[in-house]
């Protein structure tokens, strides 16, 4: 029995051009951060503080949400509070009816691909527009990202350039603008080129649009303040030019106070895109004159994870990406081998919290190399954390009959010292077997590579003659 | 409203409920951040290199509008509500925050420069903000005197002195021209927002 992590990766696989652009082009952010990592001398004892500090703001947690809301509340914010997320899409949609919004411009929020905020609106008629580049194009595309911080990455150019030629109705006039700025002869589908066609695109939407919607990087309690991180600039533009500013947080995202602040602002940017910062790090703590801010803070289910024993940790997780950037699974097999909507390894954890029994087959997408505990930012146990849900496979009955019938082999052996023994002596018999029927797909421990040659001598053996 | 009650009492009472061990702040007193023997001078190296910022030295007493001039010589509109700034537009009196798209050029006030990462505070101080944004070139105008090493230095200030987040409920580090990579990873500069920054220390 394969997973669905294990056939979709196999498919993946199969185009070994594809496989090797995009484990090399994340690789590529895993060593950019390296190299921010390296040039601070307090970078450890910075993972190690913002370890603590999230350790206790989760464990202390509704005491920071009452000071939070009393804080934005008294700033003017309308907070909204929001169990799971079918009450998280009608609040949205209910600010946005009162207001008449025909149009809705967003910033990138994982929280509302989580609660799938787009569709909801979409069927009740209102015109959501991703404004992030990323996110644009898939949403033109109708994909879903394959990274939370990246998460159009894996699509080609000339993909983006037909999609945006197709789709975008002003493309001509656009591409004619920017041959007056830029007279050179470019190629159609240049990172440039395509680049201001959206930016243009995108202005036209931020100036239509009825209210804009953003996530929250940090919620700080001291103060009521919401942080926001990106380099384009599209979550200013989406909330500087509507008057509606809707804020969507997970209630796991707040932090105490500015001095917290300070520290996860330095990691997030180096951790997940190897940049000392973000472009724009902007802190909303009320409305604009004549606008409205309203903040919505989500449950679905964080509360519950916040009791469970062995995996109350994810709370403390920033969705930096850094753990997907540098997982050999996840480089190698791309978001959408995964069947949760946050791949790598802080997604397999986060939907086997979700849905232990829909969400297992992406158990399987670790090696245990614990290369992800090593650049999370906030010191999650993500691999360990993988490791205790395959213990639990076996309960969820969704445990791999081939290996349930291996191990209970192996106990017999390991049970048995003079069986253990004979067989040890005996193994190098099956090197004689032939080829043909050892590397055959019956013998599951040759799949992928070929059989391994049993020793002459055993460890045992070699040892007592030392 | 009686709904919305019920929903944070219950999601309070779980957490309440679901917190087992409690964990203490840590003091981040301990805490030894990055600093440098010239923090100015490494600010105007990371504007450069990390923000893909201009950077022009000014002496105090210089004029202003000379020096836009001389940054953006081709710039029609001017979008400004700075003392002494020649503006076309101005974003304490604008209609509406789209009237601002039309800006060539946005001039505004920083108030903290970070040397670690080239991030330059600036409070809203004007009625409508998109002059920091849907400008298409941004002048941010900086003193050295306001320059901090890190950011736990930079939001220190912003913590203990309401100069630092002044009229309106707003405030952003802005690090240089907004940029992207999304498409295929290459950095392109000119996303959503300002195509182009210049810094100018006084």
């Amino acid at each position: 029995m394969s997973t669905q992590h294990s056939k979709a990766a196999a498919a993946y696989l199969r185009d070994e051009a594809v496989v090797t652009r995009h484990d090399q082009t994340f690789f590529a952010v895993r060593q950019k951060r390296d190299r921010m990592a390296q040039a601070l001398p307090e970078w450890e004892q910075l993972r190690e503080t913002a370890d603590q500090i999230k350790r206790h703001t989760a464990t202390h947690l509704a005491q920071y949400l009452e000071q939070f809301e009393a804080n934005a509340t008294r700033n003017g914010v309308h907070v909204h509070w929001a169990a799971d997320a079918a009450e998280y899409n009608s609040i949205v949609y209910d600010i946005l009816r009162s207001h008449d919004v025909k149009k809705v411009v967003k910033s990138k929020s994982m929280l509302t691909e989580e609660c799938h905020l787009n569709s909801s609106l979409e069927a009740k008629g209102i015109e959501v527009v991703e404004t992030d580049l990323g996110e644009r194009i898939l949403q033109m595309m109708q994909l879903a990202p394959s990274h939370i911080v990246m998460p159009a990455l894996h699509v080609h150019r000339e993909d983006i350039g037909d999609c945006f030629r197709s789709k975008i109705a002003d493309y001509d006039e656009i591409a004619k603008g920017y041959a007056a700025i830029s007279p050179e002869p470019h190629d159609e589908n240049d990172p440039t080129f395509l680049t201001y066609v959206a930016r243009m695109h995108l202005r036209r939407q931020f100036m239509e649009a009825g209210a804009g919607m953003t996530g929250a990087n940090f919620g700080v309690a001291a103060t009521g303040d919401v942080v926001v991180c990106t380099n384009e600039g599209n979550a200013d533009m989406s909330t500087s030019i509507p008057r509606l500013h809707i804020v969507s947080m997970g209630i796991e995202k707040l932090i105490p106070d500015l001095s917290s602040l300070a520290v996860f602002q330095r990691l997030l940017a180096r951790c997940g895109t190897g940049q000392e910062t973000t472009v724009y790090t902007s802190q909303f703590r009320g409305p604009r004159p004549g606008g409205e801010m309203h903040i919505i803070l989500v449950d679905n289910g964080r509360s519950e994870i916040l009791g469970n024993p062995e995996h109350w940790q994810t709370l403390k997780c920033m969705r930096c990406g850094a753990c997907m950037n540098t997982c050999p699974v996840y480089r190698r097999s791309a978001g959408y081998s995964y069947t949760y909507f946050i791949p790598g390894p802080i997604g397999i954890n986060l939907g086997m919290l979700r849905n232990p029994k829909t969400y297992s087959d992406n158990v399987s997408a670790c090696s245990l190399c614990c290369s992800c505990d090593n650049v999370c930012p906030v010191r999650v146990d993500l691999s360990s954390q993988v490791y205790r849900w395959r213990q639990q496979l076996d309960s969820l009955g969704r445990a791999d009959e081939m290996k349930k019938f291996m191990s209970g082999g192996m106990s017999l052996l390991f049970n048995h010292p003079l069986f253990y023994k004979l067989a040890l002596r005996l193994s190098p018999l099956v090197n004689w077997l032939p080829s043909s029927l050892l590397n055959s797909r019956f013998n599951p421990w040759a799949s992928g590579h070929k059989m391994m040659k049993f020793p002459k001598k055993s460890f045992h053996e070699l040892w007592k003659k030392l | 409203m009686e709904e919305t009650m019920s929903t944070k009492e219950a999601i309070l009472s779980r957490l309440r409920s679901n917190t087992r061990e409690t964990y203490d702040m840590p003091s981040l007193k301990a805490l030894h951040a990055i600093t440098y023997p010239d923090p100015v001078e490494e600010f105007k190296t990371k504007a450069q290199t990390v923000g893909g910022a201009r950077l022009l030295e000014a002496k105090k007493g210089d004029d202003l509008n000379a020096l836009i001039c001389q940054i953006y010589s081709d710039a029609g509109i001017i979008a400004s509500n700075l003392p002494g700034v020649e503006a076309q537009l101005n974003p304490d009196t604008v209609a509406q925050a789209q009237d601002l798209e039309t800006a060539d050029v946005g001039v505004i006030q920083g108030h903290i420069g970070v040397a670690e990462n080239a991030c330059v505070w600036i409070p809203q101080t004007m009625k409508e903000r998109a002059v920091c944004f849907a400008s298409q070139r941004l002048v941010i105008l900086l003193s050295k005197e306001n320059i901090v090493n890190n950011m736990h230095e930079a939001y220190a200030r912003i913590e203990q002195s309401d100069e630092y987040f002044c009229d309106y409920k707003f405030g952003t580090f802005i690090s240089g021209p907004s940029k992207t990579a999304d498409i295929e990873g290459a950095l392109v500069y000119g996303a959503q927002a300002a195509r182009a920054v210049t810094i100018v220390l006084f």
